[in-house]
Formats: C-alpha cells, structure tokens, sequence
C-alpha cells in the first residue's frame, strides 16, 4: 500500500511537471520549456543565458556585498569611465582621457547621448557628483577615496577634471576603471546609501535592468537595455541561479556555462568528455601563502625561514592537492604571467638536507610550531606539517574557521599560518606582504612601495616592483604556495564569446562576467 | 508559575543570544575586508574600520549594546543584517516561508508515515511485512543524509530528466502566478521533502513500534480483542491513541526545531532556508543576524513546548489532575 501510494505521488507529479509552463523573461531550461508565445515581428527569439550564482546582494553600488562577485552583479547596471577587455583598458563612459605629467590631474572626456534608464540624461555633472558622494559615504573598495580625490571640475556638460591629493599610477585601472557611476538626480537625496535599497537604486546607465533579484533563493534575472549606449546586449535576458553543483547544473542544461578553480579541476576534468561543451583557461589572480610570524623566535631570524623554505616541498603540494589544478607561486607574490612579474627570483629549491644544515648552524635545538589553517586548507596543512617535521621541527596543525584564524592573524597570535587571497594581478593589495596578518614591518618595502604607487613611468615603475618582489623573496615574510588555476566552461551553442580580462575585471575580478561578454562587439 | 518559568527561559536566551556570538573570536568587519574562498580581498585603514563601527554601533560598550539591543526588541526591531545588508526580520522572512514550506512538509509526513508504518509494523509483529519495514526503513535511516539526497538527485535528476537538480522554483518561475507558480514550487519541493521524509521517518517508526508492542501487551487490548471487536478497531482506537502518548513529546520536539532548518538538503538541493543562514551569520559573525534567528528558533521551540504540554493534558486525564 505504502509503495502505491508513493508511487502515485510520483505519477502525478510527473503530470505535473508535464504541464509546467515557462515564464518571465525567455523561455527557462526545463526539459519540457512550451514554446514562446508568437511575437508579432519576425525578430530572432529573445536569448535567455542562466549562469551559477549566489546571492551577492541588492546589486546598488553600496547595498551590494564586498565581495567580487557582488560588484560584477552591479556592473551589469552600471558604467565606469573606463573599462578593460581582454587587451587592458578601454575607453567606456569616457572617450577620451589625459594625466598630467605628474599624474595627479585627471581630464576625462564622456561619450555623448548616454542615458539612465529612466531616461535622463547622463552628464559630467553626475560624475563628479559620484566623486563627491563616494567621499562621504562608505561603498566598498572606494574607502580611501576621501584621502585620494583633492576635488572635481566639471568643464563643460562632457568634460570632467579629477585633482587628486597626490599621483597615483593606478587611478585609471583602480578608480576611474571601477567606480560606478551614480545618476545625480537619484543619490543626492540619499542620506544613508546602504539602506537604499529601492528600484531607483539600481538605475544607471549599464547593458541591463534589474528585473528580479531573489535574496534568499540567491536569484537574479536582468533584461536588456535596449538604449545602451553600445548598443542593445546579444543576451536579451541574463538569469543568475543559486545551484549546489555546478557541473551537474552544466551537464543536464539547467545552466549555460559554469566556473571553476583550483581543486575544481575533477569537475573540469569530468565535463571534458561532453561533446558540446567547451571550455578556457585563465589566471585567478589569487595566492595561498605560508605566513610567518616573523615577529616570534625563531621566525625573527630570515636564515629560519629559509631553511622552512628548502624543506617545504610545493611541487608536491600543487600535485597531490590540487591535483594539478594550481601552478607553484611566485615567491614575490605578484600573478606569473602579468607585465609586473619578476621572474629571477632566488627559488629556494626542495632540499631538505640542506634545510636541516642551515637549521644545524642555527643551533636552535627542538622547535615545535603550531600551523593555523582553516578547514579548507588541512590537506596543505598535513603536508607541509610531514615536510618540516622530516628535517626536525615538530608542527602542530591548528584548524579552525576562518573567522578565527582572521582574528588571530591580526592580532599577530600565531607561528604559522596558511592564509590566502586574491587580487594580487594589482599592486594595492601588496602594502602588507603578510596580508592579512600585519606583523612584518619592512623599511625598504615600505619606501619601495610607496615609491611605486606614485611612479608614472611605466618602465621605471616595472623596475620597483620588480624589486619589491626580490624584498619578498629575499627576506621571506611568507612563503607562497601556489596559484590556482580557473575554468569557464561553457556551451558554445548558447554563447561562445567567453574571455578572462587582461588583469581581472574592474580592480582585477579574476571571474570571467565581464559584461562584455554579453554584448555585441 | 508556567507563564513566570517561559520568562526566565526567555530572557536567559536573550542574553545567550547576545553574548554567545560577540566571544567567538573574529568580528563582523573581517568578512568585509576578504576571506579565504573570495577572489576579490579588501584591505581597509583603520579609518575606514573606525568608521564601520560607528556604522554598525558596535564602537559603543558592550553593555550599551545590549541594552540597545533589547530596546529595540521590545519596539519590534531586530536590527539590520551586517552580511545581508538589510533588516534582519526581512532576511528571516523571506528564509522562515521556505523552511516552513519544505520542513512543514516533510515533518507532517514523516511523522504520519512513521506513526501509520509503525503501529502497522508492531501490528504484523514478526511477519514480513514487520521485517521488511523495519529493514527498509532502518536502512535509509542510516544513509548519510547528503549521500541519499545526491543519489536522489542522480537517479531522478540526471537520469529520469524528471525533478529539477535543485532551487525552489525555476530560475524566471516566480513571474508565473497562481496555480503556475503553485505547481512549480511543488516540482521542486518533491525531491527535497523525499530526501528529508526518508532521512528521519526511522525516529518516530521506531519510537511508534515500540510503543504500540507495549500496548498491545496490555489487559485491556486482550479484553477488546475477547469482546470481539474488530481486528482494526482494536489497533485504530483502543491500542494507537494510547501507544501514542510518549510520541507526542517527540513529536512537538521535532516541530519546534523544525525551524531550524536542515544543512544538507539546503546545500545539496540549492533550497533556500534557516540552516544555510544561520551557518553564513555564524561563518561571518553577523551579530544582528545571528540574534535574530536565535530568537526566532527559541519563540517557535518554546510554542511547541507548550503545545505538547497542554495536550498532553488534554490526552492523558492523569497528567491533567496532578
């Protein structure tokens, strides 16, 4: 009776199903998708792309998360001045730009006939309005502004002039290259902007509207914007759909395309055989470090985290944890591959024998050393703990959340920890090489890279950095494990205009949503 | 005096709920400057971070934010949500209708299925039908529960084509009206509720058949049975009401903590709910939050307390006039 039953819940389900009909904006990935009801111009059908997502948050410039994605989701709606591809930077809200020679004046001039999508106008007006805004209200990665922008002129209704406190090589890639801009007519009544969470909210002057966003179910559903100034997207309808995994959600059609990264690599490896999928390669700009407490003996003494160095096997660590999905990192940090890697730095080859000798010389005795990790990261964890206790010094693996090993790396209470980020296709992020622990005070990396940052010389600056790099590996504040790999796969029938932006999108994003992959170029 | 101890239960865990999260080492900001899976870190000044405080109040003393925080209970505000960036009662809202609606579900099933299976089990004592629930169920019992919910996912998903991989509804469904967006909300709720019925239905038919072989022990069932009741008679109205005491308990316990959702069907079915949320306020020490759904899972426990309290009472006369 009781298999009946079931058997009759699943049968009329199935009819169900049978009968489920397709709504909102283009016809969704079910297996049974009834057709589209009859458009009365003969154009092509409206194309629907759904990706993998999350919930980033409300995609306003301020209500959204911190996080890379949650500034992507935003980026649909919004513009910057400029904007990069796969080549670097181009020309996007702003035609045409020129720095002073000191680099620390700014003039843009703006594309004409842009509109918000409620129509307005958009002018220089708004642009240094959004200046003025971002320096009284906090919106994430736009924090320092008030210490950065000196003030703003607008010039006439298409030019703009930006006066910064001091020069700032990165202005166009960081600033300029990713601050959305705000409609004025919207924000200067906002008082507090992260609160702001209504439909004008997200008017800008972006490819795509906001038609849905699910906060719970992690959702996202924008539709073209047919008076883009670039013109109206390829994709007329771009879902976002929370899914648990993302090669299964690939594999039987209820996503287009899928991303992955580092240990991910199974999941590529498993979608290969499929015949209509295809798939890229790309850089994720992201680091796992080795973090020394250089402010605790022994790890005041460089010759100590050397030998860690010699005896840490990374090679191993790339092939039997990530299984190939990571490549060894540079030891200065810096992606391999961008215009600032160093490439002649001393490498610290796999040698334990001789890590026991400079340890022997040091004459330290017994060590014993805790290693902090998060859960993620206890398989590197295990080996390295194998690695140092094969030349003598006894490893305690720490595990806890993150947010724990957050707290205690600020508070400098640690010997050793495994720590990463990403981001490092810029240069901003290398102020503190331990990052995020602050326990490494260096004079010469200091002056270095404060040096660099207001070096306008491309040249001259590619020689500071690179020998801010040979600081780090000469002097060894973390040792660097790897960088891991990612992946864009995707169906090439739906959309096959899939690329990785030269240095990460907007402030070095390492996912390939670049909202020019959904335009027509 | 039941009204006076629920008070002191309830101020007690207000308190919990405020400490408890604030000793985890870690704090709120920390999430907005990076963590270990983003791609994108933020390092902030200080400034920045004194600013943010201030933002979030939690530059005040501790004790000051207590009793803000309590002020604000007693007018109904439960904050604003650090990690979601919105009111805390707004987040928990949109998350409370699909937990209810999947866990609602599913626990009014399981615990039919379990009570009916049971006293059928306990009923047919040794037979093969006994042993072949007890079996069955025992054994689906005892799966890992994700493991079950992704092997349902690969036979009825991925091989069958016939449920949705995951969601609560289709990714544009919720344009859809009415019945449409009845049915498919009913589609994905299928596989989900299935995963979390076979999962826990071994509790309460185990408990039911046991109960029931106590019963059905009893004097009085060998009376009913001489006076020559019927066979389903006997077991529906004298022997199941009275085995069914002790499972009232165990009932209101599971639809108290119901509430709290369920990790593993909401991860591996992408089904938005209270367990993923309490789990993400935890991972990024989002007070507000965290506050919030405690308070929420406390007022819910507690209402099913009392409801098994009171109908206990009303079930067994003793308990009633002691």
């Amino acid at each position: 009776m009781r298999i009946v039953k079931r058997k009759q819940i699943v049968c009329t389900l199935l009819a169900l199903l049978l009968v489920s009909l397709v709504a909102g904006c283009g016809p969704a990935p079910t297996p049974t998708a009834t057709p589209v009801p009859e458009e009365p111009t003969p154009t092509p059908p409206p194309v629907t792309l759904t990706l993998p997502g999350d919930d980033w948050g409300y995609p306003s410039p301020f209500a959204r998360y911190p996080r890379g994605p949650g500034y992507i989701q935003m980026s649909f709606l919004f513009d910057t001045l400029a904007w990069k591809d796969e080549e670097g930077v181009i020309p996007w809200l702003a035609d045409d730009w020129e720095a002073s020679e000191d680099g620390a004046k700014w003039t843009f001039k703006l594309h004409e006939g842009v509109k918000w999508h409620d129509g307005k106008p958009f002018t220089a007006e708004d642009v240094a309005f959004t200046f003025d805004y971002l320096k009284e209200h906090i919106a994430s990665w736009f924090e320092a502004l008030k210490e950065q922008i000196e003030k703003v002129e607008v010039k006439d209704e298409h030019t703009v002039v930006v006066y910064l406190t001091k020069p700032a090589a990165d202005f166009l890639a960081d600033i300029a290259g990713a601050m959305p801009i705000l409609p004025k007519h919207i924000w200067e009544s906002v008082e507090d902007p992260k609160k702001f969470t209504g439909p004008e909210a997200v008017i800008g002057t972006g490819p795509f509207k906001l038609a849905e966003y699910s906060k719970e179910e992690g959702r996202y559903v924008y539709e073209a914007n047919p008076d883009f100034f670039k013109g109206k997207p390829a994709v007329d309808c771009l879902v976002y759909t929370k899914v648990s995994d993302a090669a299964l959600a690939l594999k039987t059609g209820t996503v287009d395309a899928a991303f992955f990264w580092g240990k991910e690599i199974e999941a590529v490896k498993e979608l290969e055989p499929e015949p209509n999928l295809e798939a890229i390669e790309g850089p994720s700009f992201w680091v796992l470090k080795l973090i020394f407490n250089v402010g605790r003996p022994p790890f005041d003494k460089v010759e100590f985290r050397r030998a860690i160095a010699h005896a840490v096997d990374r090679s191993k660590i790339v092939e039997q944890v990530t299984h190939g999905g990571a490549i060894v990192a540079n030891l200065g940090i810096v992606y391999p591959g961008t215009s600032w890697y160093n490439p002649e730095l001393p490498a610290y080859e796999y040698d334990p024998a001789k890590a026991r000798e400079i340890l022997d010389e040091l004459g330290l005795g017994e060590v014993s050393l805790t290693l902090l990790t998060t859960g993620g990261f206890a398989r590197e964890a295990e080996l390295i703990k194998a690695d140092l206790e094969e030349v003598g010094i006894e490893v305690e693996v720490k595990s806890a959340d993150w947010g724990t090993v957050d707290g205690l790396l600020k508070e400098g209470n640690f010997d050793l920890a495994i720590s990463g980020h990403g981001g490092i296709a810029q240069l901003h992020i290398m102020r503190s090489p331990t990052w995020p622990a602050t326990v490494y005070k260096n004079e010469e990396y200091d002056r270095l890279f404060e040096e660099q940052e207001r070096t306008m010389d491309e040249e001259k600056r590619r020689n500071l950095v690179l020998r801010l790099q040979e600081v780090i590996a000469e002097d060894l504040p973390v040792l660097t494990l790897y960088h891991p790999k990612m992946w864009c796969v995707y169906d090439p029938a739906k959309l096959d205009t899939w690329f990785y932006t030269k240095g990460g999108v907007s402030i070095g994003i390492p996912i390939p949503h670049n909202k020019l992959v959904f335009l027509e170029r | 005096m039941r009204v006076a101890q629920y008070l002191i239960t309830m101020s007690i865990v207000l308190s919990l709920n405020f400490f408890l999260p604030r000793m985890m080492p870690g704090d709120p900001l920390s999430y907005l400057t990076g963590d270990p899976t983003a791609d994108m870190p933020v390092a902030i000044s200080e400034e920045v971070r004194e600013r943010l405080l201030v933002y979030y109040g939690l530059n005040e003393p501790l004790i000051k934010q207590y009793t803000d925080y309590l002020i604000n209970l007693a007018h109904g505000n439960l904050g604003w949500s650090i990690y979601y960036n919105a009111p805390v009662s707004s987040v928990l809202l949109g998350r409370l209708k699909w937990t209810l609606l999947l866990m609602g579900t599913a626990t009014v099933v399981y615990v039919a299925l379990g009570i009916l299976l049971g006293a059928l089990s306990a009923w047919k004592r040794g037979t093969k039908t006994d042993i072949g629930l007890l079996l069955s169920v025992f054994s689906f019992g005892s799966w890992p529960p994700f493991f079950l919910a992704m092997l349902l996912i690969i036979l009825f998903s991925v091989k069958l084509g016939a449920f949705p991989i995951g969601g609560a509804q289709s990714p544009t469904g919720s344009h859809a009206g009415g019945l449409k967006l009845a049915i498919e909300v009913t589609y994905h709720l299928f596989l989900p509720s299935l995963a979390l019925v076979l999962t826990h239905l071994s509790g309460v038919y185990f408990l039911t058949r046991n109960s029931m072989l106590g019963v059905l022990g009893e004097d009085y069932i060998r009376t009913a049975r001489t006076k020559g009741l019927r066979e389903r008679d006997v077991l529906l109205k004298h022997a199941l009401p009275n085995a069914l005491l002790p499972i009232v308990t165990m009932i209101a316990m599971r639809f108290g903590f119901m509430i709290m959702g369920t990790m593993f069907v909401e991860v591996v079915f992408a089904y938005p709910g209270m367990g993923s949320l309490i789990y993400q306020a935890c991972t990024t020490r989002d007070y507000p939050m965290l506050q919030g759904a405690f308070l929420l899972i406390m007022l819910f426990v507690m209402f099913f307390n009392l409801a098994a309290d009171l109908l206990y009472a009303r079930l067994d006369p003793r308990v009633r006039r002691a």
